[in-house]
């Protein structure tokens, strides 16, 4: 957990209001050699947003989908997060862009990275000067709804350097903007509605209108009687998800009627969460699995099936493929007194498929979404 | 005397029946997150509303831990505003009554804390510019409120309204207290539920 460093900055006084000179980001001066007025700067900035497990009703946040008919999804954040540190450096006349690789450019649309270039170019944040970081607490493509908490992160981080604080329905929708429309992802909004939001919730994405958050008021019991049951391993296989939802995507009208089953079946879920029927979720996540495996040929795979079938005959109770399928994470709920057993069987079958990666993840849910957790000191007028 | 006692008590079930059970349960998340993202606690309100803020920052403070005090080393931080009589006595001399509750949470506010605004009437000047700085800065409003509500009720994310007939203030403050004790008991009892889950895995 992050830890406030006590009295070490002046607070931001509303949204906004920051003078002009702050939007663009920090200016170096004006003249070569001039000297850096460290007050105009916005200082360093840490965002944290949570990554999730979605249980059902993935795929019916595309529009392809919820154009047509009611698109719904539940799902809860989890323990595990996504770091975005956006710093000035006003001493380096360049945009220094740090995640797996590190960019160094003049402008932000010589950049690789996507979703930085565009979310760069599109708040107009050409001004150079300026430090992007990504650190997270696992690697991308697992099926937690990464590259969207990220999104959501880059996007509170740099809207907060520019003076600006934005609800968690703008911050989602400004998310979902910068990944569907302005670097064409073939994904849906839910990923980036969860993180944003943060904690248990539906989520129903309509054809016209906002979308609706109901939050699931889950009490501590029952919530940690589900994380008790919850298991999630990663297998070891990163997804290629862009492939998987063209395909997916592609194949909605087809499917539509699979579809709309997935989406009607989020409220039944629901009940079982507040219900505390942990068997009966375990029973759903297992149909809409089986659905789920059917709406594009790559969601699974023979090795996915192998581990999950495993999971089943040692004892879970259901569970599926996070994600858009094809990989990363392997959900299961199962009583305590098999868990063991459970354990081995996919140790055992992840070494047979020489899963070099496969790893048990231990996770709690949370119920915070997307925190501004650090702010170096303020322009004293913003 | 017992017709009188019978006749309080009856209005203060009825009250009690209706309410807003929802709202509750998303006070308590709220105050969850902001436990998560180790934030602060921000309550306070007008007269027996400020007792109330009080009371129930110490049992925040202290009561919901004090089943296992030394095993919880990361505890909430609620703080009652204004924290001492001067900053109430200098802001509503120097600048104006209405500004005695936003005045001093400008001070402290970050994008991680959380409010508790609590008016009867919902409608106190002073606690409405509270709310709208808060509202201001994305950070999530609880609003203990009254009678109909008021502007309270309108500009909080979480709406704990306890509904009477206007001026009921004696009804809507005992609700309010139970409120707040409810949330106490909660989070004490949540606490205590992962102690023994700690203890237990160990």
């Amino acid at each position: 957990m992050p830890k406030r460093l006590a009295g070490s900055y002046r607070r931001a006084e509303g949204p906004s209001t920051a003078p002009a000179r702050f939007r663009q980001g920090p200016r170096t001066g004006d003249r070569r050699g001039a000297p850096v007025d460290w007050d105009k700067l916005s200082l360093m900035i840490l965002v944290r947003a949570p990554l999730r497990i979605s249980f059902v009703g993935g795929g019916t946040d595309l529009p392809e989908f919820y154009r047509k008919h009611p698109g719904r999804v539940i799902s809860v954040t989890i323990d595990k997060y996504v770091y975005v540190l956006v710093n000035p450096t006003p001493l380096v006349d360049k945009f220094t862009i740090k995640y797996q690789r590190t960019e160094i450019v003049d402008h932000p649309k010589d950049l690789e990275h996507t979703r930085l270039r565009a979310a760069l170019l599109d708040l107009g944040m050409v001004q150079s000067g300026l430090e992007v970081g990504s650190f997270a607490d696992l690697p991308a493509k697992t099926g937690l709804g990464s590259s969207s908490s990220f999104s959501v992160a880059l996007l509170r981080g740099l809207h907060a350097y520019r003076g600006r604080s934005l609800s968690n329905r703008d911050l989602a929708e400004e998310a979902s903007r910068l990944e569907i429309e302005l670097v064409q992802e073939p994904i849906g909004k839910q990923d980036q509605y969860a993180a944003a939001f943060g904690g248990f919730n539906v989520f129903q994405f309509n054809a016209h209108g906002p979308v609706d958050v109901s939050p699931v008021l889950l009490d501590y019991r029952k919530r940690s009687a589900l994380e008790e049951h919850l298991l999630l391993f990663f297998t070891g296989i990163t997804r290629p998800a862009a492939s998987v939802l063209t395909e997916q995507r592609s194949r909605v009208e087809e499917h539509f009627e699979t579809y709309v089953a997935m989406a009607e079946s989020v409220g039944e879920f629901a009940r079982r969460v507040l219900e505390g029927d942990i068997r009966g979720m375990a029973h759903m996540l297992h149909e809409g699995w089986l659905r789920k495996r059917s709406l594009a040929s790559s969601v699974s795979s023979s090795v996915l099936d192998g581990l999950y079938e495993a999971g089943l005959s040692a004892g879970a109770w259901g569970g599926k493929i996070l994600g858009a399928g094809g990989g990363g994470c392997l959900l299961l709920l199962a009583p305590p007194s098999a868990q063991a057993a459970v354990r081995r069987a996919l140790e055992g079958r992840a070494a047979q498929e020489r899963l070099a990666g496969f790893k048990e993840i231990g996770v709690r849910t949370v119920q915070s979404g997307t925190d501004l957790v650090y702010r170096d000191q303020q322009p004293p007028v913003y | 005397m017992e017709e009188f006692i019978r006749g309080f008590v009856g209005d203060v079930t009825r009250v009690m029946s209706a309410l807003p059970v929802q709202e509750i349960a998303r006070a308590i998340n709220v105050i969850q997150a902001v436990y998560e993202r180790d934030g602060r606690i921000y309550i306070f309100g007008n007269g027996g509303s400020l007792a109330l803020a009080t009371h129930w920052v110490s049992d925040f403070n202290k009561t919901v831990f004090s089943h296992n005090l030394e095993s919880h080393t990361r505890r909430f931080q609620a703080i009652r505003l204004p924290s001492t009589e001067e900053e109430l006595s200098a802001w509503a001399n120097d600048v104006g009554y209405e500004m005695v509750f936003a005045g001093p949470l400008q001070n402290y506010l970050q994008e991680t804390d959380g409010v508790i605004a609590i008016s009867s009437s919902g409608n106190s000047q002073n606690i409405v510019k509270a709310v709208e700085l808060a509202k201001r800065r994305n950070v999530p409003v609880i609003g203990l409120s009254g009678f109909d509500g008021g502007k309270l009720n309108e500009l909080a994310d979480v709406k704990i309204v306890v509904q009477t007939e206007k001026g009921k203030y004696e009804i809507v403050e005992g609700i309010h207290a139970v409120i707040l004790h409810l949330i106490t008991k909660y989070f004490q009892d949540y606490f205590d539920h992962q102690l023994a889950r700690r203890t237990a895995g160990a």
